[in-house]
C-alpha cells in the first residue's frame, strides 16, 4: 500500500477513535457525575421550573437519546451552551484555546529548542564535569513539581521582588479590541513571563534526557565511525549526522507534549490564575457543566490525534528504514 | 542477563556517585515512612497552642483584658508610687513597665526565668532562677551577686524602706540589710514560695507542705500549722493581719495570734492572693479563678476567661492579675518547637512532611510498576507484531493520550471517593501510554533491522525474537522509562492531591501544598512551600539518579570511556 492509501487509513482511524472517545465521554460524564440539574437549578426552585430546565438542556429524554443529539450536534459542530455560563461553548472555549496557547507553545518552543541543542551536547561531553552539571541540573529542574515552582517564584519575583505580577494575563481593568491587542502588550508579556519560564524549566528537561539517550545510542553506530574516518570535524558529526538520527523519539515526544498542552497545563493555570483551557475544563467537570467540559475534552482528543497522525507522518521522512503498511 | 543484572546493580550503584546518593535517599525516604510515628515530632493533625503573657485590669468596677503583652509567661506583676505605674515579670528575662497606658519591654542584663517583682523605697527588685536578683536604681537594672545558686520564687520589700525578704527553694531566704544580700537561716528544706514584708520588723513567708515563718526583724520562727497543701502566696497589708492561699483552693487567715483555715469556695489551685482591708480579699489561680472576699465571705467572680493567672497586686480600687494566654500557634516561623514552622492551624509542618512520605512512597512505586508492565509489553507487542495488533493497541494508546490526568482522576474520585487508590490507577491506568509509544517507536525501528531477520530465519518463534532478540535492545528505554514513571507517579501524586483531589486527612506532600494554597498563607509562609516541594524534588531526583546508573547497567555500549 503506498503512501496515500496509508494516509487515507490513518485518517479514518483518526475519526473512528475520536467517536470512541466521545462515546467514552459521554457515558462517563453521564454516568459518573451526580444529577446535572442540582448544578443548574437553585434549591427554592419550582418543579415546573426545574422541568423546564432539564427539558431545555434535553436531560429529561432516556439515555440513548441523549446520546444521539449529542453526536448529531458535535457532527454539526454545535458543541451546546454552558450550563454555567449560559452561552455557546464554542465562543467560550475558542478564548479560552488561545489564551492557553499563548502560554504553553511559547514554553514549549523555548523548552525544545533549548533542550534539544543541550542534549547533543551532553552526549558529546560525555563523561565530562559539563555533562555532570547538566544532567543534574536538568533533573532538579524536571524534579520539581511545576505548581511548586510556580509558587516560588511568585513568592520571591512576585511578592519579595515585585518585578513581576502574580496572576492573571493582564492588569485590570483592561479594554482590547481585539486578540492580537490583547497580547502584544508590555503588560501582558510582564504577566507571561513567570509562567513561561516556570513551564519552560520543566519542560526542557526531557527532550534534553531523551536526546542525550538517543544519542548515545547512535554514536554506537557504524556510520559514526566512518564519519569519524573521513575526517569530518566532531561538531559537524555531532549536530549533523547523529542529531538527525537520534531525532526521532524527540518528535514523537513534542507531538505528544504539544497535544497535552492543548489542555493547558491545569496547575499551572491554577497557580497564576490564567484563564485558560485547563482551569476551564477543571471549573467545568466541578461545576457538572457537562457541554463544556465534553468540549474540552474533546478538543483535546482532536488535538492529540491530528499531532499523532502528523509524528506518524513523519517518521517515515526522517528513519527511512520505517515502511508504511 | 538477570543474573548480571543482579550482580552488577550493587557495583555499578556503588561506582556511580549520584545513584549511591539516589539510593541512600530513597532508603531515608522509605525508614521515615515506615517509622513516621517516631521521627515526627508532633501528631500531624494537632493544633499545637503557645503561652503569651497576659494582663487583666480590674478598673471601676469591671474586669477588662489585656491581651498579649509580652512574648512569655509573666510570673507576677505588682503596682508602684501610684495606680499609674505597674512591673510585671515573666520568662525568659521578661520585665515589663506600664507607664503612661502602655507596657513597655525593660532591658534587663539576663534571659533566666524571673518569678517575681517588688517595689519600695527608690528599689524595683526581680527575683528568679539560678539565685538571680535584680535591682533597679537610679534607673539602671543591675544583677546582684547572692550566695545562693537556688531559684529564688519570691521577693517582698517593707513599706517605705530598702529592706526586702527573698525567699526561695529548699528554705532559702535572703534579706537585704544596707544595700547587701544575706542568707537567712531556716532550718527548713522545702521549697519557700511567696513572701510578704508589712514592715521592717514583721515578714511572712509560706511554701510547700504549709509551712509558715514569721521574720521579726532579726529571725525566723516556724509557724506550727495544720495541713500538708502547698501554699502558693501570702500577703499581709499589716503586721496583724494576713492571708495565704495555695493547691486545691486552701485558704488561711491569720488574725495577729495564729493561722486557721477558711473555707474557701474553689477546689482549683489559687495562685495569687492580695488582702485589701481586713475583711475584704481577692484571690487568683488557675483556669481564670478570680474569688472575692467581702465581709468575710468568699464569692466566685465569674470573667469568662479560662487563661491561668499567676500573680495579682491591687492599689486603691484597682486590681492587676497577669497571667498566661495559651492559643494557637498558627503560621509560626521555623524554631526549635516546630523544625519548619506551623500551618494557619498551628499544625506542625515538620510532621506533616514526615508522614506526607508514605503517600508519596506507595503511589510512586505502585502505579510506576503498574506503568512500565503494561507500557512496556504493549510497546513491544505494537511495535513487533505491527499491522492489526499494532492498529488496536495505537488506537488505544490514542484513547488514552486523549484523556487529560488530572480530569479523568477527577471524574474516578467523583464516581467513588478520594483516596491513594484512585490515584494510583488515575496514574496507573493512563500514563503507560508515553512509556508505550516510546517503546513502540524504538521497537518499529529494531524490528526493521537485521539481526531480527536472522533470528527468524534461524527458526525462532515470535515470542523468543521479542523477549530474547529485541527486549534487551529496548531495556535501557524501558528501565529509562520506569525510574521516569515512578518520578512522574509521586508528581502526579502531589499535583493531584494539590488539585484537592487527595484523600482527605492523609497527609502527602502536595496535601500540605493544597492546604497552604486554601489558606493563602502561602504568599508569605516560605517555611510551609519549601520543606514538601524540595521533598517531592530530592525524591524524583534520587530515582532519576538510579535510572542513570541502571542505563548504563543494561546497555554496556554506554559505559564510560
Amino acid at each position: 500500500m503506498g503512501m496515500r492509501g496509508y494516509i487515507l487509513r490513518r485518517a479514518v482511524q483518526v475519526l473512528l477513535t475520536l467517536w470512541v472517545i466521545l462515546t467514552l465521554l459521554f457515558f462517563l460524564f453521564r454516568l459518573g457525575l451526580p444529577d446535572p440539574t442540582l448544578a443548574l437549578v437553585s434549591e427554592g426552585l419550582s418543579p415546573e421550573d426545574r422541568m423546564l430546565v432539564a427539558e431545555r438542556f434535553g436531560l429529561e429524554r432516556p439515555l440513548w437519546q441523549q446520546y444521539f443529539i449529542y453526536l448529531r450536534n458535535v457532527i454539526s459542530g454545535e458543541l451546546g451552551t454552558s450550563f454555567h455560563y449560559k452561552a455557546p461553548v464554542a465562543g467560550i472555549l475558542g478564548e479560552k484555546f488561545l489564551n492557553t496557547m499563548v502560554l504553553m507553545l511559547p514554553a514549549i518552543l523555548v523548552a525544545y529548542s533549548i533542550g534539544q541543542l543541550l542534549g547533543v551536547l551532553l552526549a558529546w561531553k560525555r563523561g565530562t564535569r559539563l555533562e555532570f552539571t547538566g544532567v543534574s541540573l536538568g533533573l532538579i529542574f524536571r524534579s520539581a513539581p511545576m505548581f511548586w515552582t510556580g509558587m516560588l517564584f511568585i513568592m520571591l519575583f512576585g511578592i519579595s521582588l515585585g518585578w513581576f505580577p502574580t496572576s492573571g494575563m493582564r492588569t485590570l481593568p483592561y479594554e482590547a479590541s481585539g486578540f492580537l491587542d490583547k497580547i502584544f502588550t508590555l503588560d501582558f508579556l510582564r504577566h507571561l513571563f513567570l509562567p513561561v519560564l516556570v513551564i519552560a524549566l520543566y519542560y526542557a528537561g526531557l527532550p534534553m534526557l531523551i536526546m542525550r539517550n538517543t544519542m548515545l545510542e547512535v554514536m554506537g553506530e557504524d556510520f559514526i565511525e566512518f564519519c569519524k574516518a573521513r575526517g569530518l570535524s566532531m561538531r559537524r558529526i555531532m549536530y549533523r549526522h547523529a542529531a538527525r538520527n537520534a531525532l526521532l523519539p524527540i518528535v514523537t515526544q513534542a507531538a505528544i507534549t504539544i497535544g497535552l498542552a492543548v489542555g493547558g497545563q491545569v496547575v499551572v493555570e491554577v497557580v497564576f490564575s490564567w484563564p485558560g483551557l485547563g482551569l476551564e475544563m477543571l471549573q467545568a467537570v466541578r461545576t457538572s457543566d457537562y457541554p463544556l467540559a465534553q468540549a474540552s475534552f474533546m478538543l483535546m482528543a482532536a488535538m492529540i490525534l491530528v499531532l499523532n497522525f502528523a509524528t506518524d507522518l513523519i517518521y517515515g521522512k526522517l528513519d527511512p528504514r520505517v515502511v508504511y503498511s | 542477563m538477570k543474573y548480571d543484572a543482579v550482580r552488577f546493580l550493587w557495583k555499578t550503584i556503588r561506582q556511580d556517585r549520584l545513584a549511591f546518593f539516589g539510593v541512600a535517599v530513597l532508603f531515608c525516604l522509605v525508614a521515615i515512612a515506615l517509622l513516621a510515628p517516631l521521627v515526627a515530632t508532633h501528631d500531624p493533625n494537632e493544633m499545637n497552642h503557645r503561652v503569651e503573657g497576659t494582663v487583666f485590669w480590674y478598673r471601676d468596677g469591671e474586669w477588662v483584658i489585656q491581651e498579649s503583652v509580652g512574648e512569655w509567661t509573666l510570673n507576677a506583676v505588682t503596682f508602684c508610687y501610684d495606680g499609674d505605674t505597674a512591673f510585671a515579670v515573666g520568662n525568659h528575662g521578661e520585665v515589663l513597665k506600664y507607664s503612661a497606658g502602655s507596657w513597655e519591654k525593660e532591658e534587663v542584663p539576663t534571659t533566666v526565668h524571673l518569678q517575681d517583682v517588688a517595689f519600695g523605697e527608690n528599689l524595683v527588685v526581680v527575683v528568679g532562677e539560678s539565685g538571680t536578683i535584680l535591682e533597679k536604681r537610679n534607673g539602671e537594672w543591675i544583677i546582684v551577686n547572692t550566695p545562693v545558686e537556688n531559684e529564688l520564687f519570691a521577693v517582698s520589700i517593707a513599706p517605705g524602706t530598702q529592706k526586702a525578704l527573698v525567699a526561695g527553694t529548699e528554705g532559702t531566704v535572703l534579706r537585704r540589710l544596707n544595700d547587701t544580700w544575706e542568707l537567712v537561716d531556716t532550718g527548713a528544706t522545702e521549697d519557700l514560695l511567696a513572701v510578704s514584708f508589712p514592715a521592717e520588723d514583721t515578714g511572712f513567708i509560706v511554701g510547700r507542705r504549709n509551712v509558715i515563718f514569721h521574720y521579726d526583724g532579726e529571725t525566723l520562727s516556724r509557724q506550727m500549722v495544720m495541713g500538708f497543701r502547698d501554699l502558693y502566696d501570702v500577703h499581709a497589708p499589716t503586721t496583724d493581719m494576713a492571708l495565704a492561699v495555695g493547691e486545691r483552693g486552701t485558704i488561711l487567715h491569720y488574725t495577729g495570734t495564729a493561722w486557721s483555715a477558711m473555707y474557701g469556695p474553689e477546689a482549683r489551685d489559687l495562685r495569687g492572693v492580695r488582702l485589701i482591708e481586713e475583711d475584704k480579699a481577692v484571690a487568683v489561680g488557675s483556669h481564670g479563678v478570680i474569688i472575692r472576699m467581702d465581709q468575710g465571705q468568699w464569692m466566685r467572680e465569674d470573667t469568662g476567661y479560662r487563661r491561668h493567672l499567676r500573680g495579682i497586686d491591687a492599689f486603691g480600687g484597682m486590681l492587676i492579675a497577669s497571667g498566661t494566654d495559651p492559643y494557637v500557634n498558627s503560621l509560626a516561623r521555623p524554631s526549635v518547637d516546630h523544625w519548619f514552622g506551623t500551618t494557619h492551624l498551628g499544625r506542625d509542618i515538620y510532621s506533616q512532611v514526615v508522614y506526607g512520605s508514605r503517600a508519596a512512597l506507595t503511589v510512586g512505586f505502585l502505579a510506576a510498576i503498574m506503568v512500565a508492565v503494561i507500557g512496556t509489553n504493549v510497546g513491544l507487542f505494537a511495535g513487533y507484531f505491527k499491522g492489526r495488533v499494532d492498529g488496536l493497541l495505537m488506537r488505544i494508546v490514542d484513547i488514552m493520550y486523549a484523556l487529560p490526568l488530572e480530569p479523568f482522576a477527577m471524574i474516578l474520585v467523583l464516581l467513588s471517593r478520594p483516596g491513594l487508590t484512585i490515584i494510583i490507577f488515575a496514574v496507573g491506568l493512563l500514563t503507560w501510554r508515553t512509556t508505550a509509544r516510546i517503546i513502540r517507536s524504538q521497537v518499529l525501528s529494531l524490528a526493521a533491522r537485521p539481526f531480527v531477520k536472522a533470528a527468524r530465519i534461524a527458526g525462532a518463534s515470535d515470542l523468543r525474537i521479542l523477549y530474547v532478540h529485541i527486549a534487551p535492545n529496548i531495556l535501557p528505554l524501558a528501565f529509562l522509562q520506569l525510574a521516569v514513571s515512578v518520578a512522574f507517579a509521586i508528581t502526579a501524586e502531589a499535583t493531584l492531591s494539590f488539585l484537592g483531589l487527595g484523600p482527605p486527612r492523609i497527609y502527602s506532600w502536595g496535601t500540605i501544598l493544597h492546604e497552604a494554597r486554601l489558606s493563602g498563607a502561602w504568599r508569605t509562609a516560605w517555611w510551609w512551600i519549601i520543606p514538601p516541594g524540595v521533598l517531592i524534588m530530592i525524591t524524583v531526583v534520587s530515582v532519576f539518579f538510579i535510572s542513570r546508573a541502571l542505563e548504563v547497567l543494561t546497555n554496556p555500549r554506554l559505559g564510560k570511556r
